[in-house]
C-alpha cells in the first residue's frame, strides 16, 4: 500500500485522487464538527464539500507532514460553517423558518441539549473538538488557531457554560 | 452528575444533534474536489489580474503625482509690481529648442516681480542649478539657468547701480553695467550639480555680468549687471527644466 507522505505529496502536485483519498478518512469528523457547529445536518454536509474544495484550492499552503492535514482541514471546515452563518441566504432561509422557543427545545431534550445549543458556534467548537472528536490537545490548538494553553482556556470556558461546577481537572 | 456521566452525555447530546452524514457525502466531495481545478485557472488568473491592475493603478498615480516641470510658462504665476515696456520685436531664439514663439511670450517688465509654484511641493526640497548660459539676440540677452527640477519661489528686483551685497559674507560687489536686477531662488543649490564659474562677464550691450551673489541654506541669488535699463522678461520651459531670463536691450 502507498505511504501516505507520498499520497501527500502527489495530492500537493495537482492529484485530485490522491487529496480525495486524503481526505476520505476525515469526512466523518468533518461532518460532526459542521453538524453542531451549524446545527443543521444538510448544511453541515454542504459545508463539509464546500470546505474540501477550498482545501484542495490551497493545499499547496499546507505545511508540515500529513499529520498536519486533519488540523489544517477542520480548521477550513470551522470557516466554512462560520462563513455559512454569516452569508445572507442562510439568514433569509433561516428567518422564514423561524420556530418557536418550545418548538426549539423539545421536552424531550436534556438539560445538556439545550444548553448546548445556547452556545455560539465559536463557543461549541472547542467542545466538539475536544469531547466529541477526542483530538489531542496540540491537534486541538492547531485547529482553533491559538496556543495550547489558550486552547484548554476555551475549551473549559465553553464547558463550564454547560456545567459550572467543573474543573479544569476534570475537562483534562 | 460525575464527570463520567457529563461527559457520556455530552457525547450522546452530539450524536442526537449531529446525527450520521448521509451515504452519498464521500462521493460528493469526491466528484467536488475533481471537477474543482477547472476553478483554480479563474482564481490563479484573478490574482494576477489583480496584481497587473494594482501595478497600473500605482503606475497612474506616480506619473499624475510626479513632479511636473511645465513646458511652458506654466511653472508659476507671476505678480507684477511694474508695468510692462514695449514688446520686443526680436525673432524667437534658437536656443533653448523649446522656446515660444515671440507673440507668446511674456512682456518685459522693469519692475519686481514674483514667481511661486502654481502647486507647492508637498515636502521640502531643494533644486539644483546644473549649468548656466547667456547669449545675444535682436532686441535682447538672455540668461538660462538650468534645474534638475522647477525651483520654489523666484524673485525679480531691478535696482539702480549694479552693487550688490554678498551673502552671508555682507561684503559688497560691484558689476558691470550701469543697472542690476538681483534674482533671488528660494529651495535652491547652485553647489550640488553646478560647477561652472560663479562670474560670468560677457561683454554683451545689455546683460554685462552674471554673479552669483548668495548661495546659503536653499537660497541662491544671482546678481545681473545691465547696460541699460533694468527691463526683463522671464519664464519657464521643460524637459529640461529651466529659467529664462531676458534682458531687453535698444535694437
Amino acid at each position: 500500500m502507498e505511504q501516505r507522505p507520498q499520497v501527500l505529496a502527489r495530492a500537493v502536485e495537482g492529484d485530485a485522487d490522491s487529496f480525495s483519498s486524503l481526505l476520505e478518512p476525515l469526512l466523518d469528523q468533518a461532518y460532526r464538527l459542521a453538524a453542531v457547529m451549524l446545527n443543521d445536518r444538510s448544511s453541515a454536509e454542504d459545508a463539509v464539500q464546500e470546505a474540501a474544495i477550498k482545501a484542495w484550492r490551497k493545499v499547496r499552503q499546507l505545511r508540515g507532514d500529513s499529520g498536519s492535514l486533519r488540523p489544517w482541514f477542520l480548521s477550513i471546515v470551522a470557516n466554512e460553517c462560520r462563513m455559512a452563518r454569516r452569508t445572507r441566504w442562510w439568514s433569509v432561509i433561516k428567518l422564514a423558518d423561524v420556530k418557536s422557543p418550545a418548538a426549539e427545545e423539545p421536552e424531550s431534550h436534556s438539560d445538556l441539549h439545550r444548553a448546548l445549543l445556547r452556545l455560539t458556534p465559536d463557543e461549541r467548537l472547542p467542545l466538539v473538538l475536544h469531547f466529541y472528536l477526542d483530538l489531542p490537545l496540540e491537534e486541538l490548538a492547531r485547529t482553533l488557531g491559538v496556543s495550547q494553553s489558550a486552547a484548554k482556556s476555551r475549551v473549559y470556558r465553553a464547558a463550564r457554560r454547560l456545567r459550572d461546577d467543573l474543573t479544569i481537572e476534570e475537562v483534562f | 452528575m460525575s464527570n463520567d456521566d457529563f461527559r457520556r452525555e455530552l457525547g450522546h447530546t452530539f450524536d442526537d444533534v449531529a446525527g450520521s452524514p448521509s451515504s452519498n457525502l464521500r462521493d460528493r466531495v469526491r466528484s467536488a474536489v475533481t471537477q474543482a481545478p477547472e476553478a483554480r485557472g479563474p482564481y490563479w488568473i484573478a490574482g494576477v489580474a489583480a496584481c497587473v491592475i494594482a501595478v497600473l493603478i500605482v503606475g497612474v498615480l506616480y506619473v499624475a503625482n510626479r513632479p511636473n516641470p511645465p513646458s511652458l510658462v506654466a511653472g508659476g504665476h507671476e505678480t507684477p509690481s511694474a508695468s510692462p515696456s514695449p514688446e520686443a520685436t526680436a525673432s524667437p531664439s534658437a536656443q533653448p529648442t523649446a522656446v515660444p514663439t515671440q507673440s507668446a511670450l511674456p512682456p518685459f517688465v522693469c519692475g519686481s516681480t514674483t514667481w511661486a509654484p502654481s502647486q507647492p511641493a508637498s515636502t521640502p526640497y531643494t533644486e539644483h542649478i546644473s549649468d548656466l548660459r547667456t547669449g545675444v539676440h535682436s532686441g535682447y540677452d538672455r540668461l538660462t539657468i538650468t534645474f534638475d527640477r522647477m525651483p520654489g519661489q523666484v524673485e525679480f528686483h531691478p535696482q539702480s547701480g549694479t552693487a550688490f551685497t554678498l551673502s552671508p559674507s555682507g561684503m559688497r560687489a560691484t558689476l558691470k553695467g550701469k543697472n542690476g536686477i538681483l534674482i533671488v531662488m528660494q529651495g535652491t543649490d547652485m553647489h550640488t550639480s553646478y560647477s561652472g564659474p560663479t562670474d560670468v562677464v560677457t561683454g554683451y550691450s545689455g546683460l554685462a555680468e552674471v554673479r552669483r551673489v548668495e548661495d546659503f541654506e536653499g537660497v541662491v541669488q544671482l546678481g545681473l549687471g545691465v547696460n541699460g535699463a533694468a527691463c526683463y522678461r522671464a519664464f519657464y520651459l521643460g524637459s529640461p527644466a529651466r529659467l529664462v531670463i531676458d534682458v531687453q536691450t535698444a535694437s
